[in-house]
């Protein structure tokens, strides 16, 4: 009598236990887990880690990715307006996270974009400050610290802080199975360099860079890699998680030529040549300064400092030597704006201070806005606006411009809704697949064993592309679907030898002719997804590979070991 | 009964592949006709020719969406519903276009549905002319490449040339009445439906291997009791494959999935004419002349 464990049994057994080692399935995991924390915030300086598992912010509940934000926004400072005057002048402005200049302990005002540095604070909102004890009350009023209070599965954390943490978090992972883009949300761009003769460093360069802008702008979840096509196209392929700024997706698809002009003269340029340091993170030298209504929603400021080399100091002192003073509104500016061009399109004009003729000042403001619908919109705009431009000015220019050829933008909502509505499809198909059977056969014996070996499949292949770290999108779904469709015919082929062929032969025979029809056909799959796996810059390739490592997985493991099983129970039938 | 069904079909099997085959150069000159008027033998949606798809979720009709789209741009969009199987709900809208990007055609939207779009109820994809046209080469060139490594195959497999030759002819057939019943209905090509028609070379050679590998053999009952048995397996492959394709079909929210299921149950359907109609006729035919030499 055949037995039911024969060595491919056991192979497929072993096969499938190695799988759900790989896979890890951790399906009550339900956490929301910090995937990146900006490292010099106080938040990380007090404890905070990446991999934490969030449990509440200030008491406030964290069930899921939204949670964070909204136990955060209780910690945005409301933008009032605050009334500073010092021995430079009087100032209005509204402040959105710090008072924008910092006093030493004589009331000397330092970092500011507002007054000159060197000048003595006199009174804030109405109130004469006399010394830096009645500064730190009326500041601590203006904008005080806060209680932030992180409770987390490994830790609890409190402290005081003006700073509000830029925390990533997303769901803790219930398997080491990486869903792709269509199913997570996020962006995916494929860049084409523009010009002859693209060469290996340059795409070199291009990944540099733009890792380099996504990095300095603050995104840690992001893959970039290099394509190639058949008629010898270059591409880079860029794909960021989750939610994504337009802001990012511009870093990510201009040349960020930045050029600072006189005239016609370039004055400074973007990169660290010119620009050794770029303030942001301070709120004292960068942030938004004022917001104001406009048409239907509100414009916001943004103002950051740069400190220019000696070199680009001395090229500016050089250019305004030459240049004429006008007189406007009682004061005495340059003839010439210091234009800020950014690939090739003015983003502003700056009026230079009849002070600043010939001088090599090293320090400049560069200036810039948002807008929104609303306040609250208009200077997260204008913030993330900022911070795009200084990631450009910072990180440089690319060597040559660079074309979208492709961008997705999905929405994590909806990915999520797709990736349940495959989940629905496959199990309800799995059950219609197992109704024919049953109703070809009229036997549940048969039924089973289709069924099992069409989830060993999924299982098999699911570990697969964990093992080789491929994303599961939307693709690769599709192609295991048509993997298993095709397990289902080969299971078929089978199931009928073994039945309807034996009054005529023996059972080795069949199985054999059954496995010259599986292998054949597996044979025509894979040659005909083999030219897939390059075609167009690679997209396909995981739609071709899951096709092919499924059918693959199908023919040499799950195929015998059902076959066996086949024989085993077709035995004990003719034997009753 | 079976007897006499055996003698209706050696009488008339030559008839049965001859219908295919008239089938087969209809779909032929489906597609030669296209190509004349239109200069390509398909139509092709924005992922081929470059352009935009927008999907706005939300359970809102729009209505006239796509006139009033195409009187602000003087563009050809294309604007379906997604709706809810088994219900009238809707849970989205998809907006194509050539020619215009993903944030203007975002602006516009947003102006003319007055909703807000964001990453919450927004997804858009955008792919650029040259792009298109280069995978719509490549993917051409990858299909053809698909049909030389199947042909290999199936001459190794059999090592006989003229039942080899009907196998590969067959899925061509299949391949040929898809695509033109994909033009007469006015379907769009896509990249994804281009893989799927790949996909369906897998699905529409497996039955052919496997009629043929039956008729192939000899001693094992007659001819026609061979034919009846691969018959029965190969229309339960096709069947099962059929109905889980058919439920994706009908219930997948995602427009380019349900292009992916509708292509290959066309092929399924034509499979099963090919199959059993010209496959099967033409390589009995081939079997008895083959006999009368011996």
């Amino acid at each position: 009598m055949k037995k039911f464990m024969t060595w491919k049994v056991w192979l497929l057994v072993i096969a499938l236990i190695l799988a759900v080692i790989i896979l890890a399935p951790n399906p009550w995991a339900d956490g929301i887990e910090v995937v990146s924390v900006d490292a010099n915030s106080d938040a990380v300086g007090n404890g905070l880690n990446v991999g934490d598992i969030l449990i509440s912010i200030n008491d406030y509940q964290i069930n899921d990715v939204g949670d964070v934000d909204t136990a955060l926004a209780s910690l945005i400072y409301s933008g009032q307006e605050v009334k500073v005057r010092t021995s430079d002048g009087f100032e209005t402005y509204d402040i959105t996270n710090d008072i924008l200049f910092e006093v030493d302990e004589n009331l000397t005002i330092s970092d500011s974009v507002l007054f000159e540095d060197g000048s003595k604070l006199l009174e804030i909102n109405g109130q004469t400050i006399n010394d830096y004890d009645e500064f730190n009350i009326v500041y601590n009023e203006l904008v005080p610290k806060r209680t932030l209070k992180i409770v987390t599965e490994e830790e609890s954390i409190a402290y005081l802080t003006r700073e509000i943490p830029k925390i990533v978090v997303s769901e803790e992972k219930t398997s080491n199975l990486v869903f792709g883009l269509e199913f997570t949300g996020g962006t995916r761009v494929l860049l084409k360099p523009i010009g002859e003769d693209i060469t290996d460093d340059d795409i070199t360069t291009l990944i540099d860079v733009l890792s380099n802008r996504l990095n300095v702008y603050g995104l840690s979840d992001i893959k970039i890699r290099s394509a190639e096509d058949w008629d010898g196209n270059r591409y880079v392929l860029v794909e960021l998680a989750g939610v994504t700024q337009n802001e990012v997706r511009d870093l990510i698809s201009q040349q960020g030529k930045f050029e600072a002009k006189i005239g016609e003269d370039v004055v400074f340029s973007g990169g660290n040549n010119d620009i050794p340091y770029v303030c942001r993170n301070d709120g004292t030298c960068s942030g938004v300064r004022s917001c104001e209504d406009y048409q239907d929603g509100t414009i916001c400021e943004f103002e950051f400092s740069i400190t220019l080399s000696p070199e680009a100091a001395q090229k500016q002192a050089d250019l305004t030597s030459v240049l004429d003073v006008v007189m406007e509104d009682g004061k005495g500016y340059l003839e010439l704006p210091l234009d800020l061009y950014l690939d090739g399109e003015l983003v502003d004009s700056l009026r230079i201070s009849e002070s600043l003729k010939g001088q090599a000042t090293t320090q400049i403001a560069i200036s810039g806005s948002g807008s929104g619908a609303t306040q609250d919109l208009a200077i997260d705009n204008a913030y993330e606006e900022m911070k795009a431009m200084q990631t450009i000015l910072i990180t440089g220019s690319l060597p040559f411009d660079i074309e979208i050829a492709k961008m997705d933008t999905v929405s994590p909502v909806f990915g999520k809704i797709f990736f349940n509505n495959m989940m629905l499809i496959a199990i309800l198909a799995i059950v219609a697949v197992a109704l024919i059977i049953f109703i070809r056969y009229r036997k549940i014996k048969f039924v089973l064993p289709v069924m099992g070996t069409m989830i060993c499949e999924i299982v098999l292949v699911f570990a697969f592309a964990a093992l080789i770290n491929w994303n599961i999108d939307m693709a690769a779904i599709a192609g295991i679907l048509a993997a298993i469709g095709t397990g289902v015919d080969d299971q078929i082929v089978i199931i009928d030898e073994a039945v309807h062929g034996k009054k005529n032969s023996r059972m080795g025979e069949r199985m054999k002719r059954a496995f010259f029809i599986i292998f054949a056909a597996f044979a025509a799959t894979v040659a005909a997804m083999l030219p897939l796996l390059n075609a167009g810059a690679g997209l396909f390739r995981g739609f071709a590979l899951t096709t092919i490592a499924g059918v693959t997985i199908g023919v040499f493991l799950t195929r015998p070991a059902f076959a066996s099983i086949i024989e085993a129970i077709d035995e004990r039938e003719e034997e009753n | 009964m079976k007897q006499q069904f055996q003698e209706l079909y050696y009488k008339h099997y030559k008839k049965l592949f001859l219908i295919p085959l008239l089938i087969v150069i209809l779909a032929l000159s489906v597609l030669v006709w296209n190509y004349s008027t239109t200069g390509d033998i398909m139509a092709k949606d924005v992922s081929l020719k470059g352009g935009t798809t927008a999907t706005i979720y939300s359970d809102i009709a729009f209505e006239n969406l796509e006139g009033i789209l195409e009187e602000r741009f003087g563009e050809d969009f294309t604007v379906r519903e997604l709706k809810e199987f088994g219900s009238d709900k809707y849970i989205g809208t998809v907006v194509e276009v050539s020619n215009i990007n993903g944030d203007d055609l975002k602006v516009a939207l947003e102006e003319i549905i007055g909703l807000t779009l964001n990453e919450e109820n927004f997804s858009v994809e955008f792919v650029g002319g040259s792009l298109g046209e280069s995978f719509y080469k490549q993917m051409a060139i990858a299909l053809v490449l698909a049909y030389i490594f199947m042909a290999i195959v199936v001459f190794i497999a059999f090592r006989i040339p003229v039942p080899s030759f009907i196998v590969i002819f067959a899925a061509f057939g299949d391949m040929l009445c898809t695509l033109a019943v994909m033009d007469l209905f006015g379907m769009k090509l896509s990249t994804a439906g281009i893989a799927a028609i790949l996909l369906l070379i897998g699905y529409s050679v497996d039955t052919d291997i496997l009629l043929t590998t039956k008729l192939l053999r000899r001693g094992e009952g007659t001819l026609f009791t061979r034919l009846i048995e691969s018959m029965k397996t190969g229309l339960t492959m096709t069947a099962t494959s059929f109905v889980a394709l058919g439920i994706g079909y009908l219930l997948a929210n995602s427009l380019v999935l349900k292009q992916m299921f509708l292509i290959i149950m066309i092929g399924l359907v034509f499979d099963v004419i090919m199959t059993y109609g010209m496959n099967a006729g033409m390589l009995i035919w081939y079997l008895k002349r083959r006999k009368v030499e011996e």
